[in-house]
């Protein structure tokens, strides 16, 4: 029989935040030795429960999937039980899938989780082999310096997360950014999936308005939440499900009262721009009446040319926030932004028209959504709008115009600074951006071209996975194959010789083309089986971390367990590495560059991250990340709320921020924000992509889903999730599917100039006929093998979305269709 | 790249191995670290459920209906393992994982979403429990799983057996929402 055991009384308790989305929920650890169970009375157990009746409905309760028994370095063995924080002000004691799972994902030598890597490995030339981390933080040193020193420092290539949550955090981005922008100083830099080192938000950036500038009690305040190109049920879970959907239903309108007097409130709209039907949509409706709720299902590619028409509708009403507009922004930028992107020489029902023919969608929609957007309220106030963007924008058609139309739409109607508006993206993993500046400049150097060119020499890959989700991804790995090979036959010639030797062999393999691949992550991942040194790193719960979540909340994710074997927190890796290169340099004499490695002493995560917090300076001295006086002990005092960044210091006190702009401040030299005019209301297709797109017959939208996080590298491994989507899932509309002879749970094919890939078809109308949609980033199936290596010319970011495709049926499974259910994704009442 | 290497699976445990150097499992145990095992190792390896080494109080057997009354798209509420523990019996329009009778259509569920505990509703014509809380749903024809949504468990099946042409519940797979344990 199943059962939970129950935290004693005396169990050790950590405070932490969910490894996983944006949203950063907080959650409570127990950790109590096996066999020392607490009882079902609620003296008997931590959590001062009643278990010897059954809880009500929201209550608390250990799901079995919250539970795991984990080993220690020593062997000893705990039960750890990690719940959602009812105090929490994010979640409110709600988790979600991914959330209610983390107990899942920690190491056990028991469970399939023991594929974490535990030692240091180094290639002979058939095999990865484990080696002492002295070997191969020396081996590693030395040819990133025979690297610097011969080709200098932009043949070191790196791709590393930024990110926080997870294994990321204030921490390990400051050591990683601190040594390869300050110490190597290599501009052939790129972070996740991307094939550079550069913001995805440029365009805000220019405009002087930041990435996450609201608080989450804005959507229980806003009238109207516009979401673009996002789908937050199922990847911004509990800040929709906690406070977005109580602002449609009405919980929040006691709230309103309160913090509005005379103003009128009313129960929430939201508007969804999503090609797709998703659950967010669905949801949305159960939540709000289907008449609170507009669903613009787009082309793709039509986000600019919707946004800019609805802009133009407010305009043309006179709905705009004059009085922002004058005090707040650069005047020459608003004259250019109407002439230039609002057209307005040309006639409303001009652009409108064509906006509505680009997007499919009715005219009607287009004036709706700006009167729900900008229409003044009774009583002449103005409309709270929180407008939100993510991916369905970022990696859309044109990345700098496209982020571009939606901020200038937020300036425009003056939705940013205060209660129950802002522009803001909603965000994918947690953030903790601290590092110094990237050398290079503007548009970022293309990373994977360069390695593709020859021009690495070494490449650093950390957390990251480019076999999987880069774009045309299996040049990538071509590349990888190709250039890797010379290497690993330097190191099988050389193996049990001294380190000089091989070092010197491995740069005459080299000098013949070669690149040398450093892998540092948590799991041998597609990438990493290429690797010629794989460096294994400390995870979440196995070390102490700070980030933020999608409203700047800054809290400490404490360590409760071990990492497996000798693994390491990224930092340390890359301070060992550091000290090593340090070291050599003064022993070549070369002070200039030993300097380059020095203060990487670190004793403690917190060391780091003080270090961080008083050389961080982002663009604006007070950057979004920027925590002045804030100390893990605080922290600590903090519990799951933490403090809202940037934190300035009121005598001697560290207070937050609650939204960003409310002074009526912009990130730029004047203090004004800036409106990012556009030569034309929609840019088109670039060739590239407007020739795969005539080519072939299926627009493959892509992205992430409710259940899994990102390439799978936990949930593969947890058959909860592996048994609900053990492949790919491409979403495929009956009538597009019927002609094929495809059903749901068949095996198809997707190809197209670029690549071919497998996926499970799952027949749904969520998705337009002539549209599907496939999970992204998938070990078996990796969408990044179809995606062309066009990228804004502007910004360097690729058109992940734009991906077109033919399909065919492979063969049924009937495995797949005996055990996975293929019940419509969207389905809410 | 072979054809058979672009379509294999790149990364997946479990899955036929892949990319140029896969890890020898001698070379992890010759460190000696505490669960250092290679990728084979943990192929096809499942995690157990959590089962309590002491021993439990049996399930009550308990009689839902005679078999011959439940009729196509029959739904009937119950109660098991306890009155504290609604439940449904559904008979579905085609044969399920663990259905019984002579189709194999006829499955049970415990009625308390695995996320928070709200009770689930039966749409008939979609063959979806849906939790009017979170929006989480389930799939009573493949043992309850989670099609989408917030719970991280299925919903608890209730194991069902014919005896003497009655419908009698005998167990649940799974935790029912609030309980440390199904039998309290
Ligand atoms: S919503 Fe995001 S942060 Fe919260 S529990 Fe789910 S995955 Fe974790
Ligand atoms: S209680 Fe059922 S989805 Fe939350």
């Amino acid at each position: 029989m199943t059962r939970v055991p129950l935290p004693p009384p005396t169990a050790e308790r950590r405070q932490t935040v969910c490894q996983f989305c944006i949203v950063g929920c907080g959650y409570r650890v127990y950790k109590w030795p096996v066999g020392k169970d607490g009882g079902p009375a609620p003296g008997e157990n931590a959590l001062g429960i009643d278990f010897r009746q059954a809880q009500p409905p929201l209550g608390t309760w250990i799901a079995p999937s919250m539970h795991n028994v984990i080993t220690e370095r020593d062997g000893r063995r705990y039960n750890v039980a990690i719940i959602p924080d009812d105090e929490c002000v994010v979640n409110r004691g709600l988790s979600s899938v991914r959330g209610g799972g983390l107990a899942q994902t920690l190491y056990a030598p028991d469970r399939p989780t023991k594929a974490r890597l535990g030692a240091p490995l180094v290639s002979d030339g058939q095999k990865l082999r484990a080696m002492p981390w002295d070997a191969a933080t020396d081996l590693s040193a030395r040819v990133v310096k025979a690297v610097i020193d011969r080709w200098g420092p932009d043949a070191v290539g790196m791709k590393f997360f930024d990110h926080g949550g997870g294994g990321g955090g204030f921490e390990n981005n400051w050591a990683i950014g601190r040594f390869f922008f300050s110490g190597v100083g290599t501009k052939n830099a790129s972070i996740h999936n991307r094939p550079a080192y550069n913001s995805e938000v440029h365009a805000a950036g220019d405009a002087g308005v930041g990435a996450l500038t609201n608080a989450y009690a804005d959507a229980e305040l806003a009238d109207t939440i516009l979401i673009v190109g996002a789908n937050p049920y199922e990847t911004q879970t509990n800040y929709y499900l906690a406070h977005m959907v109580p602002n449609l239903n009405g919980d929040s309108l006691s709230l309103k009262r309160q913090t509005f007097g005379a103003e009128p409130v009313d129960r929430g709209r939201m508007i969804i721009v999503d090609p797709r039907r998703t659950m967010s949509v669905a949801t949305a409706e159960a939540a709000g009446g289907a008449d609170r709720v507009l669903h613009l299902q787009i082309e793709p590619g039509a986000d600019i040319a919707l946004l800019n028409a609805i802009a133009r509708v407010i305009l043309d009403r006179r709905w705009h926030d004059i009085a922002f507009i004058e005090r707040h922004t650069e005047r020459q930028t608003f004259e250019a932004y109407q002439r230039s992107t609002l057209a307005i020489d040309r006639p409303i029902e001009s652009v409108v028209s064509e906006a509505a023919q680009i997007a499919k969608i009715p005219e009607a929609q287009i004036y709706q959504a700006a009167e729900w957007i900008a229409a003044p309220k009774t009583k002449g106030y103005r409309r709270r709008s929180l407008i939100h963007y993510e991916k369905g924008l970022i990696w859309g058609l044109k990345n700098y115009e496209n982020v571009a139309s939606i901020v200038d739409l937020g300036l425009l109607t003056g939705n940013v600074g205060r209660p129950g508006t802002g522009i803001s993206r909603l965000g994918g993993h947690q953030e903790g951006y601290v590092r110094p500046a990237y050398p290079g400049g503007r548009p970022a150097l293309n990373v994977d071209e360069a390695v593709r060119r020859g021009e690495i020499k070494v490449y650093w890959v950390g957390g990251c996975n480019p076999v999987l989700t880069t774009l045309r991804a299996e040049a990538m790995e071509a590349a990888f194959l190709e250039r890797g090979k010379p290497v690993h036959a330097a190191l099988a010639a050389t193996e049990g010789k001294p380190v000089g030797a091989r070092v010197a062999a491995v740069v005459e393999a080299l000098k013949q083309g070669g690149m040398m691949l450093l892998v540092q992550d948590i799991y041998l991942t597609a990438t990493a089986r290429h690797a010629h040194v794989v460096l294994p790193a400390a995870q979440w719960g196995e070390t102490d971390l700070t980030s933020i979540n999608g409203e700047r909340r800054l809290r400490l994710y404490e360590k409760f367990m071990d990492p497996p074997g000798e693994a390491l927190p990224d930092w340390r890796i890359i301070a060992n590495v550091a000290r090593r290169l340090r070291q050599l340099y003064l022993d070549d004499l070369n002070p200039k560059m030993a300097n380059r490695f020095l203060d990487y002493d670190w004793r403690t995560n917190e060391d780091v991250f003080i270090h961080a917090r008083y050389s961080f300076k982002g663009d604006n001295k007070d950057p979004m990340e920027g925590y002045a006086g804030v100390t893990y002990k605080l922290l600590r005092e903090l519990g799951n709320n933490g403090i809202q960044t940037p934190t300035r210091l009121v005598n001697g006190v560290p207070v937050g921020t609650v939204r960003l702009h409310e002074d009526g401040r912009f990130g730029t030299p004047s203090g004004k924000a800036r409106f990012i005019p556009a030569p034309l209301p929609w840019p088109g297709y670039a060739s590239k992509v407007a020739k795969q797109r005539e080519r072939y017959r299926f627009w493959v939208n892509n992205g992430r889903n409710n259940h899994v996080w990102q390439t799978l590298y936990h949930h593969q491994l947890v058959p909860f999730f592996q048994d609900r989507f053990p492949r790919p899932y491409l979403e495929m509309h009956p009538q597009d599917a019927a002609p094929l002879g495809i059903e749901s749970g068949d095996l198809v094919e997707l190809s197209n100039d670029m690549g071919k890939v497998e996926a499970m078809a799952y027949i749904s109308d969520s998705v337009k006929p002539g549209h599907t949609f496939m999970l992204f980033g998938q070990p078996r199936g990796a969408v990044g093998d179809l995606v062309s290596d066009h990228v804004d010319p502007a910004t360097t970011i690729p058109y992940y979305k734009g991906v077109w495709a033919d399909i065919r049926r492979l063969r049924a499974d009937p495995k797949l269709k005996e055990t996975v259910s293929f019940l419509p994704q969207n389905i809410a009442e | 790249m072979t054809e058979k290497e672009k379509s294999s699976n790149r990364g997946c445990v479990g899955c036929p191995s892949y990319g140029s150097f896969p890890v020898a499992r001698r070379d992890f145990l010759a460190i000696g670290g505490a669960g250092l095992v290679s990728l084979a190792a943990a192929r096809g390896s499942r995690i157990a459920p959590a089962e309590a080494a002491e021993s439990q109080p049996a399930f009550p057997v308990t009689d839902i209906a005679p078999l011959a009354d439940i009729a196509a798209g029959a739904e009937m509420n119950f109660y098991y393992p306890d009155a504290d523990s609604p439940a449904v019996l559904l008979r579905l329009p085609s044969a399920a994982q663990q259905g019984i009778g002579p189709d194999g259509t006829i499955v049970a569920f415990s009625l308390l979403c695995t996320h928070k505990g709200c009770p689930v509703n039966y749409r008939a014509d979609r063959t979806i429990l849906i939790c009017p809380c979170h929006w989480s749903t389930f799939d009573p024809s493949k043992k309850g799983s989670v099609v989408i949504g917030q719970a991280s468990e299925p919903l608890p099946q209730i194991r069902l057996r014919v005896m003497e042409g009655v419908v009698q519940a005998f167990g649940v797979d799974g935790l029912i929402y609030g309980r440390h344990t199904n039998i309290l």
